[in-house]
Order: structure tokens, then C-alpha cells, then sequence
């Protein structure tokens, strides 16, 4: 269970509409780009059923340098859940949407098969956590280092 | 978002290894001779010496080939494309989460009640 990534978020939403943000370009163009790039809108192509898929191409707002990102869905059950597979790094992700009630939704990024360097058998034995807590933790080791 | 695999995951199959990892982040703090290192833990130094090869090997650390005590010294390169991999990808979800939660707000707002 350790070569995984976790991300939760509860949003003010009713899960319906928060399931087709992630589905439908016109909404996915506003979010998919994290900070300091964005996600033009002709460059995402979502077809989403299984075999269908999921691509993208994010542009550094900077320098325009292009981020090509292609998955392909295993899994559409709408509204409660999305699982892509990328082609290149054979990575899977799959997005739980829970209804909490009260218009509010909880998303849940379930990464696995993450590259990998990060998932060898030795390296499962040791990090009983996720990867995410060994990252952090790494990353304070290496903090300390600097300064 | 390049990783050297075969690297990554030498270490971290160096680092399951609770010693090992604490000898890193002893490590961290400063270079430090294989005595020093040895004496927090209830080891003989070729006990802990063994560990310092399984690191040695995989370029976690280096030791001077000069120096008459040989100090080790943390080399951060495996180190730090693991991490760099990680805190990238959480990064880039936790800014998506943010613009999601913005862009719920712009399109209820705009459209219906709240």
C-alpha cells in the first residue's frame, strides 16, 4: 500500500457538478493548470467511457513551453468515479466523488502505480506510509542539509 | 519530471532500513566519521560500516579517499529526485483543487442560488 499518492478536498458543490468539471473541457480549462500555467481549451480532448481519452496539453503562462499529458479511461461511472490509466508512465489515477450532503462533495485522487523507482519491493517493505509522508519526511532531511 | 530509475531505487531500498535512515539524517546536519556515527546506536563499528557500504553503493553517500578518518558526506542527487518527483505532483493537485474550488464558486455564483 505504499506505492500510492493520496489527495482529498471537499468542495461547496453538489457532487453532479463536480464530476462534469472534471469531464467537460469548458470547465477543465479553468482548473487543470496548476499556478503559472494554463490549459487552453482546444488542446483537451475527453471522450469519457472506457478506452476513451483523456488528454491534455498544458502551457508554461512563462515561456509557452508545452506539457503533453494522454490518458485513456478504464472506469467512468458518473458521478462517483473516474479512473485513467497514462500511457507513458503507466500510472493510474482514480477520482472518488462522495456526496456529503448539503451540496458538498468530497474528491479523492487515488494515485498508484507511480513510476517505478518508486515502487520496488524493498522500497514497499520499508515505507509502510505513503509516499507522500516519505517525500515530506526526505524532504526535511534535505532542508536541514542546506541551511 | 525525469527520474533516473535504476538510482531511485537503489536508494530507496537503502533507505527501508531504519539505521540507515537515521544515519542520513545525521548525515544531513554535517559530514561525520564512521565513530561518530556509531555512537548513537548500540552497534559495533563494523556493523555500522556495513551500513555505510549499502549506502556507499547506492551514491546515497561518499567518503573521502584522502582524509585519515574518512568522513562521510550525504550526497543529495538520488535524494533529491525522489522528493522533487513527489512534491511536484502534490503540488500540482493541490493548486487544481484551489482553482476547482474557485471555479465552483464563479459558476454557482453566476448561475443559481449560492
Amino acid at each position: 500500500m505504499s506505492d500510492e499518492l493520496v489527495y482529498t478536498r471537499i468542495f461547496d458543490a453538489p457532487r453532479e457538478l463536480v464530476f462534469r468539471c472534471m469531464i467537460d473541457p469548458q470547465h477543465l480549462t479553468h482548473f487543470w493548470g496548476p499556478h503559472g500555467v494554463h490549459t487552453p481549451i482546444e488542446n483537451i480532448i475527453v471522450d469519457p467511457r472506457p478506452g476513451g481519452v483523456f488528454q491534455t496539453i498544458m502551457v508554461n503562462d512563462a515561456d509557452g513551453a508545452e506539457y503533453p499529458s494522454k490518458g485513456v479511461f478504464i472506469e467512468v461511472v458518473e458521478p462517483e468515479r473516474l479512473v485513467w490509466i497514462e500511457d507513458d508512465i503507466n500510472m493510474t489515477t482514480t477520482s472518488t466523488f462522495t456526496d456529503l450532503g448539503g451540496s458538498r462533495t468530497e474528491v479523492r485522487i487515488h494515485q498508484t502505480n507511480v513510476p517505478a523507482a518508486f515502487r520496488s519491493p524493498e522500497a514497499q517493505a520499508g515505507f509502510k506510509s505513503s509516499l507522500d509522508r516519505c517525500a515530506a519526511y526526505l524532504a526535511e532531511v534535505l532542508a536541514g542539509n542546506t541551511r | 519530471m525525469t527520474v533516473p530509475d535504476d538510482q531511485l531505487d537503489a536508494a530507496f531500498a537503502a533507505l527501508a532500513d531504519p539505521t540507515r535512515r537515521a544515519i542520513v539524517n545525521r548525515l544531513a546536519r554535517g559530514d561525520a566519521t564512521v565513530n561518530e556515527l556509531a555512537a548513537p546506536f548500540d552497534m559495533t563499528l563494523p556493523g555500522i560500516s556495513k551500513h555505510l557500504k549499502v549506502l556507499e553503493r547506492c551514491g546515497l553517500i561518499s567518503r573521502s579517499r584522502h582524509a585519515q578518518f574518512r568522513p562521510c558526506h550525504l550526497e543529495r542527487g538520488p535524494l533529491d529526485s525522489a522528493v522533487t518527483w513527489i512534491e511536484e505532483n502534490r503540488r500540482i493537485w493541490t493548486e487544481r483543487f484551489d482553482k476547482l474550488d474557485q471555479h465552483l464558486r464563479d459558476i454557482q455564483g453566476a448561475t443559481d442560488h449560492e
